[in-house]
């Protein structure tokens, strides 16, 4: 069966394409280091050059890699499963065993994510069935191949299934739900809610991932430290250029703690050049106008707002910095646009999130702070806590949970014997 | 002579010039000047305002053109009080846009100054297209919409801007117990027969035209027999566009209930923000702007103007506001750029063409959040 994304009209299809999946993952059990050795290859072969300017490829590259994915398997799973073997546990025996059929439902912002969706099942043995957003269906095609050229007995192929429908057929997203037996779901409100709806088995598990919102926190002895500023200025733009800051990791507000002989207005100007070269580097290919009519806004709004509000950005739509403020978060943009807020007290800002939160990106000079901030954070529901500039490296767990254990049965077996 | 009474007397002197026969340099360097003057008067009326004048990337005394002035989007007369550089004791009307259900309406202050340059404006406007001649005036709109108020909505506000033009004014709906209305076909037919020979002028909202005039005509088979009639429209064709009647399909169902050609119905694109200013179909099937604004068609991935041919965000200039700085507004409309002179209509100056509102983002994605948690547990909506 080819991998290749297959526009789908009937939920026949993809019965169909499930019931082959789920009995390919039964016939041919597969291992996990089985599974990483396709996927080095898989790595290696992303770094062709045609595949450069693909947006999250470097990182998928990095991702696939046996050395990051190991020790994923081995906090999740165990060391035996990653053979593929039993493990003892105490007087008993624990093993892997996948699902089945997993269905993923990856969000239409993250071009690689169909991708690392279905890689996280596949290390657990499991057949995929892949819903393909529109958006991504020539990225997600071009590294599909990839895996194609290399993996040429079929191992993870033949386990994988990607669909393309318009998501407002709730036929054909019907069938898809009916026919896995998990689901991993990714994306925005709206989505996430409509695809939950959906008719599941009653056994099938189900993982959410979204929406989220995330921020970013410095200390004054890191924002004020004119050294060391340009670099963590650098850092906070890559953050907000990585999927156009439309991602549940991207910073929407970053809040400095004000310090003595700390100047905001020398900071935001650092940021603005680190923005400005950022954009540089990667400038907007397209913009939807409803998004350019919501950065004008955003700027309008926030200077109207309050004469003292400050704000930098060009005339074209491409960032902008909004300098105030305020312990709570202003309703994000998401277009590159990040409100920079000057607080008192960073614990104060971090006790009041709520678990809309995901990742709070640090650059905190003293250790203890951290620790109390990181401990504090925990309890008001963020669930990653990263240096700035790391805001999006994906790892396990993901929103406080696992991304390959949920896709997993763990066999107990107590020997009768003993 | 204070800084207001000097912009005050360069608005009535370009209100005076003829609104489509200026030369495009000409009219954009005495643009530019005015707005500076208005931009300039319009910081010291209002701090905010002025707050956000001094963070635009180009100081706007050194701009040389008018696309690099500070411009405001519409969005922000959604906000309450509305957005004012008169105090509440000058306001004389507030006009609200027609938001459709669930959106906030926009809200703009007009001081007695602002109403009197905005009625001028639209019948300098429609003056060069239907002649200056007085007559019957039929509003195919419910009589509660007719009356001048403190609080008007769009409807309402265009409705009074044709007024000027009227020796009677007649209503033809009535309003339902439902919040609907219906047509007065009893009323209608006698206008009809009263002014059969007569140059009649029509006003009403598109899809009011449609679903409460032509389509229970057509439905009874009936036609009115006014063929000097000019029809003018107004408002969009969304609601019409989702029942797939397109422009044409409209155009020709007015014209055979009219009895009329179908070159007597025009449709014109305008909004509360942009006070005074409204933009008529040509013969040519463009849209012109006068001589007292200008029209800025801007690329949404860079926001500089477009090139002819091209699409963009509509921006609309307008130096007729003083109580609220409407000067330069980026709405939320699309348009293509059709030339930047030489209309075979014989207008100067930019043509265009409405290509609808700008579609929202389509991307639902893993930050797109409707309502943080604690919103939720509220029951309050992110904004």
């Amino acid at each position: 069966m080819t991998v290749l994304i297959q526009p789908i009209e009937s939920p026949q299809k993809i019965a169909g394409a499930a019931r082959h999946l789920r009995e390919v993952a039964r016939q041919k059990q597969i291992a996990p280091h089985a599974v990483l050795e396709v996927f080095d290859r898989w790595a290696a072969a992303l770094g062709d050059r045609e595949l450069h300017d693909v947006p999250g490829v470097t990182f998928l590259r990095l991702w696939l890699r046996r050395g990051n994915l190991e020790p994923v398997l081995l906090r999740e799973l165990g060391p035996s499963p990653v053979n593929g073997a039993w493990r003892e546990d105490g007087r008993a025996r624990l093993r892997a065993f996948p699902l089945g059929v997993v269905g993923h439902w990856p969000a239409g912002n993250v071009e690689i994510q169909p991708v690392l969706s279905l890689t996280c099942a596949l290390l657990g043995g499991n057949g995929c069935l892949v819903r393909v957003p529109s958006r991504l269906v020539q990225i997600t095609a071009q590294v599909m191949e990839k895996l194609q050229e290399v993996d040429r007995t079929g191992l993870l192929t033949e386990r994988i299934f990607m669909a393309s429908f318009d998501h407002s057929r709730m036929d054909l997203q019907e069938a898809m739900a009916q026919s896995v037996d998990g689901a991993m779901i990714w994306g925005g409100a709206e989505a996430v809610s409509q695809v939950r709806g959906l008719p599941f088995p009653h056994w099938a598990r189900v993982v959410v991932f979204g929406p989220r919102l995330s921020a970013a926190a410095m200390d004054a002895e890191t924002w004020g430290n004119k050294t060391d500023r340009s670099s963590w200025c650098r850092r906070i733009a890559r953050d907000v250029w990585q999927f156009d800051q439309q991602a549940c990791s991207s910073p929407q507000t970053l809040f400095l703690e004000r310090g003595a002989g700390c100047d905001p207005a020398e900071f935001v100007e650092d940021l603005k050049q680190a923005f400005q070269e950022e954009n540089r580097q990667h400038p907007r290919q397209q913009i939807e106008p409803a998004l350019t009519s919501a950065i004008s806004l955003a700027r309008a709004s926030w200077l109207l707002g309050n004469d003292k509000n400050r704000a930098l950005f060009p005339a074209s739509p491409d960032w902008t910095i909004l300098l105030g403020t305020g312990t709570e978060m202003p309703n994000p943009t998401q277009g590159r646009t990040l409100s920079v807020l000057l607080v008192d007290d960073l614990l104060e800002v971090v006790s009041k999130f709520d678990g809309t939160l995901q990742t709070l990106g640090l650059g905190i000079k003293d250790a203890r702070k951290e620790e109390m901030l990181a401990l504090t954070a925990g309890r008001s529901g963020v669930d990653r806590i990263v240096k700035l500039g790391r805001m999006h490296v994906f790892g396990s767990p993901w929103d406080g949970t696992e991304l390959i254990r949920p896709m997993v049965r763990l066999v107990r077996h107590v020997p009768s014997e003993d | 002579m204070s800084t207001l009474a000097e912009i005050e007397q360069a608005i009535e002197s370009l209100l005076l010039q003829p609104p489509y026969g200026v030369d495009p340099q000409h009219r954009h360097s005495a643009l530019l000047a005015l707005f500076k003057k208005e931009l300039a008067y319009a910081c010291e009326q209002n701090p905010r305002f002025r707050n956000y004048v001094e963070q635009w990337p180009i100081d706007f005394c050194l701009a040389d053109k008018i696309s690099d002035l500070p411009y405001l989007p519409v969005g922000v007369f959604k906000t309450s009080p509305p957005l004012a550089l008169v105090g509440a004791d000058d306001v004389k009307r507030t006009l609200s846009s027609s938001a459709t259900t669930g959106q906030v309406p926009s809200r703009v202050v007009l001081d007695a100054a602002t109403a009197r340059r905005m009625a001028k404006g639209v019948i300098t406007i429609i003056r060069d297209f239907i002649g200056p001649a007085r007559r019957p005036y039929l509003v195919i709109d419910t009589p509660e919409n007719l009356a001048a108020r403190a609080e008007m909505g769009a409807r309402g506000a265009a409705i009074q801007a044709l007024g000027s033009f009227a020796t009677e004014v007649v209503s033809c709906l009535r309003p339902g117990h439902e919040g609907d209305s219906s047509v007065d076909l009893e009323k209608l037919l006698a206008c009809a027969a009263k002014w059969k020979d007569s140059d009649v002028l029509v006003y009403g909202f598109t899809y009011v035209i449609w679903t409460n005039l032509v389509q229970p005509l057509q439905r009874q088979g009936i036609t009115l027999d006014v063929p000097n009639v000019r029809v003018l429209h107004s408002g969009g064709w969304k609601r019409l566009h989702e029942q797939a009647v397109t422009r044409e399909v409209f155009t020709r169902g007015v014209a055979s209930i009219f009895g009329c050609s179908p070159d007597r119905v025009i449709d014109y694109y305008g909004m509360v923000e942009n006070v005074g200013v409204i933009y008529p179909d040509c013969d040519h099937g463009n849209k012109h702007v006068p001589a007292f604004a200008d029209v800025i068609v801007r690329d949404p991935l860079t926001l500089a103007p477009v090139k002819a041919g091209q699409r963009g965000l509509i921006q609309v200039c307008s130096v007729l506001p003083t109580s609220f700085p409407g000067f330069l507004l980026l709405t939320e409309d699309m348009a293509e750029v059709i030339d930047y002179d030489e209309c075979p209509c014989g207008r100067r100056g930019i043509s265009f063409r409405f290509a609808g509102r700008a579609p929202k983002a389509e991307v639902r994605g893993c930050g797109n959040l409707e309502n943080t948690r604690y919103q939720q547990s509220q029951g309050v909506g992110v904004a």
